[in-house]
């Protein structure tokens, strides 16, 4: 597979493109989870859908936007619906869940009827809805570095204050950190995420990828950094071998990515029950030879 | 529905050492009231450095609401409260305050987090953006976790722990910004008797040994009174501030009045006298 990777372009950008993915994905995956909002990936990501069907077809009416990626179409709409959940989060204080299936539904249904305005596509829409990693070109490869590059810093830079708010949002506050900001940069953060992991995974995995390797690693970890560590290199391993199979089977790579992901989690949980069953065993064997030694 | 009395305008006579040292928060004729429905009517209340006062009151008395306006999550419909000399709203030096919440203990119990990563992350806010953690200030959140006795927990995960320990966490992440004032509201809730006495000797220690002043809002009255310095009796007025021992011995009056009914408190003082 190295020899490949060093002989073909498109391979190469798959590798890159996969490695960055797999790093920042659970990297934000991880604040998503704990602060028990892994579903407002999967509204932004059906946001962004409408997005890049309205890029594409900007791109068939207007040859004006036939060298732009419909993918920064995609973002701008993804950024925008972040900043709608925050809105409707405090509208509606006692039903937070409540902003994920309007923003969900709103953003599939302009996604669809854009699709159908259009009258079909020159370009795969399927491939933006399950990911195709070895179709990642070079300018959707330039936004994956990019956006990389901008999560990683936010990520480190804040990630006291992220830390503080997940555990405790109103002590945080109360403490000083600025909640507003922090969280409103979090959900751009988001979207710029889901923005470029759609061609790794798709519009319709994204949220696995991000919370998938999260609830392996939650099974293992007792700090946040083990849990942060953990998560980056489960996601790592099913990245890869979403690679390797779209490679030599032709599989889709994001379908793989998010299965072997499950597998990794059940592989994880029911490694941990074992263990648990196996530590019992031991104590009660050993407490029942002590007892027979004293009797 | 009972009439409103008129509060006791002049403060009560304090319990001593206190009177000279400056006020920590200061409450003034304040009244809060939700749409209709009147919660809290002419509130004085003083809180002098140093010192360990008690509120306490029955379920819905306002406890909760007169925090929120101490804490600037609320404004008073009128009267004004000054918490280090400034008004709540205004108060931006958030770590002279540790606030110990009734929900602390309500936290994701899978949260993936060490004890010291928890205490640690009280500084954050202390700290301010783009500072990171460097090692006198890992030795800060050392020191925290050996002031309320949990060395040997400190790499353990959080929802491992009991809920007196967890409670105990807390305090440590209040402490670890080295605040002037301990506010915590409910403390003891869901933590069994035995776990609960020893928590309330680890505030009096505190209290003593750092000079803290602390704010201890409860219902559990038995308790406190022996270990406060003041207490403030609420129910939607204040129907006593004062040193424990007045309130000991006016204790059933007060109570019938606050509670609307007599009522029976469980006493558990202990051999060793903290007012003394």
């Amino acid at each position: 597979m190295i020899e490949m990777i060093l002989h073909y372009d498109f391979m190469q950008r798959a590798l890159i493109a996969g490695m960055i993915i797999g790093v920042i994905s659970p990297m934000v995956g991880l604040f998503l989870v704990v602060r028990r909002l892994s579903l407002i990936a999967d509204a932004l990501s059906h946001v962004t859908l409408s997005g890049v069907a309205a890029g594409l077809l900007l791109q068939k009416q207007f040859p004006v936007f036939q060298s732009w990626n419909p993918l920064y179409m995609g973002m701008v709409f993804s950024l925008t619906a972040s900043i709608f959940v925050d809105r409707l989060r405090h509208l509606y204080r006692s039903y937070q869940e409540l902003a994920i299936p309007v923003i969900l539904s709103g953003g599939i249904g302009l996604g669809v009827v854009l699709i159908s305005a259009a009258d079909g596509f020159s370009v795969d829409v399927a491939g933006y809805l399950f990911g195709s990693i070895l179709a990642v070109g070079e300018s959707e490869l330039h936004v994956i570095i990019g956006v990389g590059i901008l999560v990683t810093t936010v990520i480190l830079l804040f990630y006291k204050e992220l830390f503080a708010l997940s555990f405790d949002e109103e002590s945080a506050a109360l403490s000083g950190i600025p909640r507003r900001s922090i969280n409103i940069l979090f959900n751009l953060v988001i979207a710029l995420l889901i923005t470029a992991s759609i061609r790794v995974v798709g519009i319709l995995l994204v949220s696995g990828l991000i919370t998938l390797p999260v609830a392996a690693s939650l099974q293992l970890a007792s700090s946040f950094r083990q849990a942060m560590f953990w998560s980056i290199a489960f996601s790592q391993v099913s990245v890869l071998s979403g690679l390797a199979a779209a490679y030599y089977f032709d599989w889709s790579s994001g379908g793989t990515i998010v299965l072997v992901s499950v597998f990794i989690l059940i592989l994880v949980s029911s490694g941990k029950r074992l263990m648990h069953v196996v530590n019992r065993q031991i104590k009660s064997r050993t407490h029942s030879r002590h007892q027979e030694g004293s009797s | 529905m009972r009439e409103i009395e008129i509060c006791v305008k002049e403060e009560l006579p304090d319990s001593g050492d206190f009177h000279m040292t400056k006020p920590v928060l200061r409450m003034e004729d304040v009244s809060f009231s939700y749409e209709n429905q009147t919660v809290l009517e002419h509130i004085h209340l003083t809180l002098r450095a140093g010192e360990f006062l008690a509120l306490v009151g029955p379920n819905g008395s306002g406890k909760s609401t007169l925090l929120k306006l101490v804490l600037g999550s609320l404004h008073p419909d009128s009267g004004n409260i000054f918490l280090f000399g400034s008004e709540p709203r205004q108060f931006r030096e958030g770590s002279r305050i540790g606030y110990v919440s009734q929900k602390a203990n309500s936290f994701n119990q899978d949260f993936p987090a060490t004890v010291r990563e928890v205490v640690a992350s009280g500084l954050y806010g202390k700290l301010g953006l783009f500072r990171r953690m460097k090692q006198q200030h890992w030795e800060r959140v050392n020191q925290a976790i050996e002031q309320v006795g949990l060395n040997d927990f400190a790499d353990r995960n959080i929802g491992r722990l009991s809920g007196g320990q967890q409670q105990r966490v807390f305090i440590a992440r209040a402490l670890v910004s080295d605040p002037e004032l301990l506010i915590l509201d409910e403390p003891t809730v869901g933590v069994d008797a035995h776990s609960a006495e020893e928590f309330y000797k680890l505030l009096v220690h505190l209290h003593r040994q750092k000079g803290l002043s602390l704010l201890l809002v409860t219902h559990d009255i038995g308790a406190v009174t022996a270990y406060v310095d003041r207490i403030a009796c609420l129910n939607r007025r204040l129907f006593f501030h004062g040193n424990g021992e007045d309130f000991s011995r006016e204790k059933e009056r007060i109570l019938t009045d606050a509670y609307g009914h007599p009522i029976h408190v469980m006493d558990h003082r202990h051999e060793e006298n903290v007012s003394s």
